[in-house]
């Protein structure tokens, strides 16, 4: 059993998080352009495009409430703060409780909810198809990634990050089942819808047909629309953390040592790395499902998700 | 600190004088001789009143010695019967949600109604004021009942004063249909109810619940079983249970909203008490614990009413009847913790503390359920009695016009949605948790069935999660769809008043339960006869919440704490604003939105039937569309002049199971009515074969 998380470090890894979440979008769209071919723009990129947002003016729509300005504020924060729960240098829980798993689901729902609510506010038929598309999938995908979550969570007999990992410790590869191999097939499936990535949605497009994420930031602009993309690049690299703590809690550290901090680093960087490398292949290689073909496909991720939590359980 | 005795006194005295006020409301009534106004003033006082005196009745016996029973004797109505009412920490706790709920809905009942409806006469006023403070007082009493009797007047009492609320704002014959089959529901659950307690007071040849106790303590195990279910029947009925929920959405929605409030946050809590005092009470073994079908078939019916209500609830576009098929959802999640409880009770190995947690989750939910419903129904309130539309698709743009009611019915939205840092997430976390535990200390089958109902919980909060982004996306935001919604105004102060009050419950239960788990330590210790709430579930200190002592290995029990998330989004938000103004100052203007190039008007805002119409094609089993689409076309197929689209999402239970049943008794009475032929000896003879068979088949059960 390792030692608790002070809150200083959780403070410190939350920002971590934050500060990284545009790079491994970039290195996404690195990757996808290396694998077709293009040269593409650098994995800097993001940051740039954040920081171009954040110096702009705002047109906003004069049909809107006074919600509107709010909704990429609290957005951001609720991802943000879903950021605090997840453990990336270290395991073990934090020193003072702050919340599990569910509650990090429920934090990324929050922000989820305010995106679709605020979709409505301008009027536009856009932002609505957007909002719902996005809250069609999100029940559905919910359930199934709580139940991944169930399926570790019974054999660790906690639902909070830091003490999932710290009970899975360093012999996890050997110590994986059949329940953790169908847990881990359901999250990369799971892993596309959760990030708004083709085959489920494309982050790449504002064509009406594809959409459904990017529909609803049509009508916000500048900075506000600067803390949306910063919300969902902090989102994807949470997902991710979310995913490799998981199942691949190797290389978080034991003691306080700054060595063994630095080589929790370096081994997060690495697995966020590979599950985005996954997220590239998949994107590059896969077309977009048609809409009513996605229920569908998370069914994959559900079966999974059922089976391991039965053999989990039975 | 007062002693017991002046203490015990002084709470007796407030339970009476709680019956006073709402006696004394009920009378001002007599005032509409003179003003119906002031009648109507007059009774919301009184009601107000009687709640605050509840509220302090119910925290000083919550907060006073664990354990101690208030009794007192009633006067003699019936010779063969001695009324009695009792307060214990059961009766309390719901005592406290009644009132919590009533002290809004009275503040903002008298608002409501004139601005609502201001032709009503005197003769409706009146009737509503009587109505209202009779259906609270009887509210309140069910739950203070010593004795059966009681127990049961109580009971219809609240039945028929409801009825008479839902019936009174009768414009088109629909409330009066809707009130119609509520009292036909409502009476049959009441007719099992009669059958259970009369086969207790047979036994126990009196009517107090002590007697009652005894009485069952004899009982063998299939009558138990079978009382419990009529039990089940009955209050399942009333609490809107699936399949029993059909009378729910149609009646909810036509009662006065603050009582379509108390309705839905409220009437259904009382029936999820007489199902507590039931199982874990009354009918409770000895020192057994309860048969596993009891905990069983009330955590199956909890999953199924929790899946089904959000579905049916999701493609409503009558705003309060959403908000009702959300109450049929979350009895369901309610139902699902008591189910559990009971599936656990005396199952475990060590402590108990595990049903204190399920048992806990669900009375949480429940104070939960009734304050944020509450609100809802409140907001939905005041947009209805400013525009006189409850059908969503009319509304829209309200967010400039009524600010307070859609920041309040934002807060609300939240809240039901089961997210952080509201109170919602936080009975629904403890509910998982206590699934989570409880399939772990099963195992095999029984744990894959509770693990299953997690999931089916996790997919009724995201399913919630869409319902009210369109229930306020649409009826708040883009631009108003129709004159009504145009000249919208914001309600008035004493109605945002109530609204408030229902919003802070909201957010000081989302954001510092642990205090909160002081007030539930007396029900669940009395019930389980274990440890309390707080010794379990704040184990690590009132900000903490956490599922202590369960894990039967010791090992890290999972802690969470609301008030540090709440206070890191505060901080965050702070943070993020300084980023949502910019890195410097640049120009902001407002502009139309792009409606590719178009004009933009109305009927480019989504609506609410376009927004839920995926989850329609998805879940299109469980729904039984029906659409129809007549086109209007000039001359030729190709030029289309019009297009009517209607499309109805048919309720299963309605069609499965209702309209067979309907079709079964006409069916069987248009048989009798063909044998009806008007001659005597027909019947005679009939009723000569009745009694022969009856003696036949008493002869052959007495050998």
């Amino acid at each position: 059993m390792t030692g608790e998380r002070p809150l200083t470090l959780v403070l410190l890894e939350m920002t971590l998080l934050v500060l990284l979440g545009p790079l491994v979008t970039g290195t996404i769209q690195k990757l996808k352009a290396l694998l077709q071919c293009r040269q593409g723009a650098g994995i800097l990129q993001p940051y740039h495009d954040i920081i171009k947002l954040l110096r702009k003016g705002t047109v906003q729509a004069d049909t809107t409430s006074g919600f509107f300005r709010s909704i990429p504020v609290v957005v951001l924060a609720a991802t943000v703060a879903a950021g605090a729960l997840v453990p990336v240098v270290r395991a073990g829980p934090p020193a003072f409780p702050l919340g599990d798993a569910l509650m990090l689901l429920g934090l990324l729902a929050l922000a989820r909810f305010l995106t679709a609510v605020g979709a409505f506010d301008a009027g536009g038929a856009f932002g609505g198809m957007g909002a719902s598309r996005e809250m069609t999938i999100a029940p559905l995908v919910e359930p199934v990634l709580m139940m991944v979550v169930f399926s570790t969570a019974v054999a660790a007999g906690t639902t909070e990050l830091g003490a999932l990992a710290a009970h899975r410790g360093a012999s996890w590869i050997f110590a994986w089942r059949a329940a953790d191999f169908l847990g881990f097939a359901a999250m990369l499936v799971l892993l596309p819808a959760e990030t708004g990535r083709i085959p489920v949605d494309n982050p790449d497009t504002h064509l009406e047909l594809t959409m459904l994420h990017e529909g609803m930031l049509l009508e916000h602009s500048g900075p506000g629309l600067g803390c949306m993309m910063l919300a969902s690049h902090t989102r994807q690299i949470v997902t991710l953390g979310l995913v490799s703590a998981l199942f691949f809690p190797v290389g978080l550290a034991d003691g306080a040592g700054v060595t063994g901090l630095l080589l929790g680093a370096g081994a997060f960087a690495a697995k966020i790395l590979v599950l985005a490398t996954w997220l590239a292949l998949v994107e590059s290689s896969y077309a977009k499902l048609r809409f009513f073909r996605v229920p569908q496909y998370l069914g994959i991720g559900f079966v999974c998700a059922l089976t391991a939590l039965a053999l989990r359980i039975l | 600190m007062i002693n017991f005795a002046t203490n015990q006194e002084l709470l007796l005295t407030g339970t009476l004088l709680m019956a006073a006020c709402y006696g004394a409301g009920a009378l001002s009534s007599l005032l509409a001789w003179w003003s119906g106004r002031l009648a109507l003033g007059m009774g919301h006082l009184a009601a107000l009143a009687g709640a605050v005196v509840g509220l302090g009745v119910s925290l000083g016996v919550l907060l006073g010695d664990p354990g101690r029973t208030l009794t007192q004797p009633l006067p003699v109505l019936f010779p063969f019967a001695r009324l009695s009412l009792s307060v214990d920490g059961l009766s309390a706790y719901f005592l406290l949600v009644i009132s919590l709920v009533a002290v809004a809905a009275a503040i903002y009942g008298p608002a409501y109604l004139r601005a609502h409806s201001p032709d009503a006469g005197p003769a409706r006023q009146a009737a509503q004021a009587v109505a209202l403070n009779v259906f609270l007082g009887c509210m309140a009493f069910v739950c203070c009942a010593g004795d059966a009797l009681t127990f049961m007047l109580c009971w219809e009492g609240m039945t028929l004063a409801s009825y008479v609320l839902v019936v009174s704002d009768d414009r088109d014959g629909e409330n009066a249909r809707a009130g119609l089959l509520y009292m036909v529901m409502a009476h049959g659950g009441m007719a099992l109810l009669l059958v259970a307690f009369l086969a207790l007071t047979e036994r126990a040849g009196a009517f107090d619940f002590a007697a009652l106790r005894a009485a069952a303590g004899g009982l063998d195990g299939a009558t138990r079983t079978t009382l419990f279910f009529l039990a089940l029947g009955g209050f399942a009925t009333k609490a809107g249970v699936v399949p029993l929920h059909v009378w729910l959405p149609r009646a909810h929605p036509a009662a006065p909203s603050h009582v379509s409030a108390l309705m839905s946050g409220v009437m259904l809590k009382v029936a999820i008490y007489g199902i507590l005092r039931f199982a874990f009470d009354l009918l409770a073994p000895a020192a057994e614990p309860l048969p596993s079908s009891w905990g069983w078939t009330v955590l199956v019916v909890g999953t199924t009413s929790a899946v089904l209500g959000v579905l049916y609830a999701l493609q409503q576009h009558d705003l309060k009847r959403l908000l009702a098929f959300h109450s049929v959802e979350n009895i369901g999640i309610i139902l699902i913790g008591v189910g559990l409880a009971m599936i656990l009770w005396r199952r475990e190995v060590a402590g108990g503390a595990l049903a204190t947690v399920a048992l806990t989750a669900a009375l949480l939910h429940t104070v939960n359920h009734a304050a944020f419903k509450g609100l809802l129904f409140l907001g939905a309130g005041s947009v209805l009695c400013r525009t006189h539309v409850r059908n969503m698709e009319e509304l829209g743009g309200l967010a400039r016009r009524m600010p307070w009611t859609a920041g309040l019915f934002l807060l609300g939205a939240v809240a039901i949605s089961a997210l952080p840092p509201l109170n919602g997430f936080v009975s629904e976390w403890l509910t998982f948790q206590a699934l989570l535990d409880g399939a772990s200390h099963f195992r095999g089958p029984a744990g894959l069935g509770i693990v299953f109902s997690a999931a089916m919980l996790a997919l009724t909060g995201g399913l919630a999660a869409a319902c009210f982004a369109k229930a306020f996306g649409v009826t708040f935001l883009g631009r108003p769809r129709t004159p009504h919604a145009e000249h919208a105004t914001e309600a008035p102060p004493s109605m945002i008043a109530g609204m408030v009050w229902l919003g802070a419950v909201c957010v000081a239960l989302g954001v510092a339960p642990g205090y909160a788990m002081r007030l539930l330590d007396a029900p669940t210790a009395e019930l389980l006869h274990g440890p309390g709430a707080s010794a379990v579930v704040t184990a690590r200190g009132p900000l903490v919440l956490s599922a202590a002592a369960l894990t039967p290995s010791g090992t890290d029990a999972t802690a969470i704490s609301m008030t540090m998330v709440a206070a890191l989004i505060i901080a965050l938000t702070a943070m993020a604003w300084v980023l949502r103004r910019g890195l410097r100052r640049a120009p902001q203007r407002g502009a139309p939105t792009w409606t590719c190039g178009m004009g933009p008007t109305a009927r480019f805002d989504y609506t609410a039937t376009a927004f839920a119409k995926p989850l329609r094609l998805v879940f299109a089993t469980l729904y039984h569309l029906r659409r129809e689409v007549i086109r209007e076309t000039a001359g030729t197929p190709y030029v289309v002049r019009r297009i009517h689209y209607t499309g109805e999402v048919m309720d299963l239970a309605e069609t499965q199971i209702y309209h067979r049943v309907e079709r079964g008794i006409s069916g069987l009475s248009q048989a009798i009515r063909a044998r009806s032929t008007g001659r005597i000896h027909g019947y005679i003879a009939f009723v000569l074969g009745a009694l022969f068979v009856a003696l036949l088949l008493f002869g052959v059960g007495q050998r």
